[in-house]
């Protein structure tokens, strides 16, 4: 019955990483919501699915790794594309931005 | 020390720098240290992938991963703090750090992903993008440091930039306590450098 929780909990968290996505208002605070929700529901979903299958030993270690490289690269890919976003010319509408006092 | 000069402290401060990178370049593993921990890890991915223990998989696996590993030993493993024996270092690692790394991260996962469920409710959001200091110098430590902070709750990094006195991080921060560049490390980093400054340069 503990799979079910792990499962309950990822996808509550997928949707509110998904109304996130629509309310907020810039580009990196939407960042925020596809990095944190994506990975912290995919880990949830993930453990679920561990604890739901009968499969062997190997297949339980392979999802293991999927998990960890979905921790790994999620990070990396929202900071590359808020660098980029940002060399782009896009602003945030924050009320103190250091990185514009450094790069100007 | 406190009744010297000021040209003569910045140039003890130099002397003491240049004796850090000393130290930094002494202490590095020895190449064939680099080469069995790298051959562990690539032959540890390699048994999850194909998932067979037959003798001729096996034997496949590790000449084909100990003559990567002999080539790539420099590439993973060249950041990681010289201390004691290799068999202790990967039982300390396996019994002791990787578990309290992994327990803080979840916990502050978790932490994260409720928050950011609070915010889109209530909508209370007050970001700021604010500079933080580091003492880390290595590549991988600065990564790791980087990917953790994104998952931290409220935080993501923009931009890495390094000097000669430290690494500093750009940090948009969704929900900003506060613009002091030390109080704002303290809050952000929190136990993970800590963590990090032992195993990694």
């Amino acid at each position: 019955m503990i799979y079910l929780l792990f499962l309950v909990f990822g996808y509550s968290i997928m949707v509110f990483g998904a109304l996130g996505l629509v309310r907020f208002p810039d580009l990196y605070t939407r960042l925020h919501a596809a990095t944190k929700c994506d990975t912290g529901g995919m880990i949830g979903i993930i453990l679920g699915l561990v604890f739901l299958t009968d499969a062997s030993l190997f297949i339980k270690a392979k999802m293991f790794l999927l998990l960890f490289l979905i921790a790994m690269i999620n990070p990396m890919v929202s900071h590359a594309i808020a660098r980029g976003a940002y060399k782009m010319g896009i602003k945030p509408q924050v009320k103190v931005d250091m990185y514009g006092w450094d790069n100007p | 020390m406190s009744r010297m000069p000021l040209y003569l402290k910045h140039r003890v401060e130099k002397v003491k720098e240049r004796y850090l990178y000393e130290i930094y370049e002494s202490k590095k593993l020895p190449p064939w240290e680099r080469f069995l921990l790298t051959w562990a890890i690539l032959l540890g991915f390699w048994v999850i992938i194909t998932g067979d223990l037959t003798i001729r998989g096996l034997s496949l696996g590790i000449a084909t991963t100990g003559i990567i590993a002999y080539y790539m030993r420099d590439l993973l493993t060249e950041d990681i703090r010289h201390s004691k024996h290799l068999v202790w270092k990967i039982l300390y690692f396996l019994l002791i750090y990787l578990p309290q790394y992994l327990i803080i991260m979840a916990f502050r996962l978790l932490e994260s992903n409720i928050k950011v469920a609070r915010h889109v409710i209530f909508m209370d959001i007050n970001p700021a993008i604010v500079k933080i200091k580091s003492d880390l110098h290595s590549n991988t430590g600065i990564t790791l440091l980087a990917n953790s902070i994104t998952l931290t709750p409220g935080t993501l990094t923009l931009d890495v930039v390094r000097r000669l006195d430290g690494t500093y991080l750009y940090v948009h921060w969704i929900d900003a306590e506060t613009l002091n560049p030390e109080k704002a490390g303290e809050v952000i980093k929190g136990d993970i450098e800590k963590w990090l400054k032992k195993m990694f340069w």
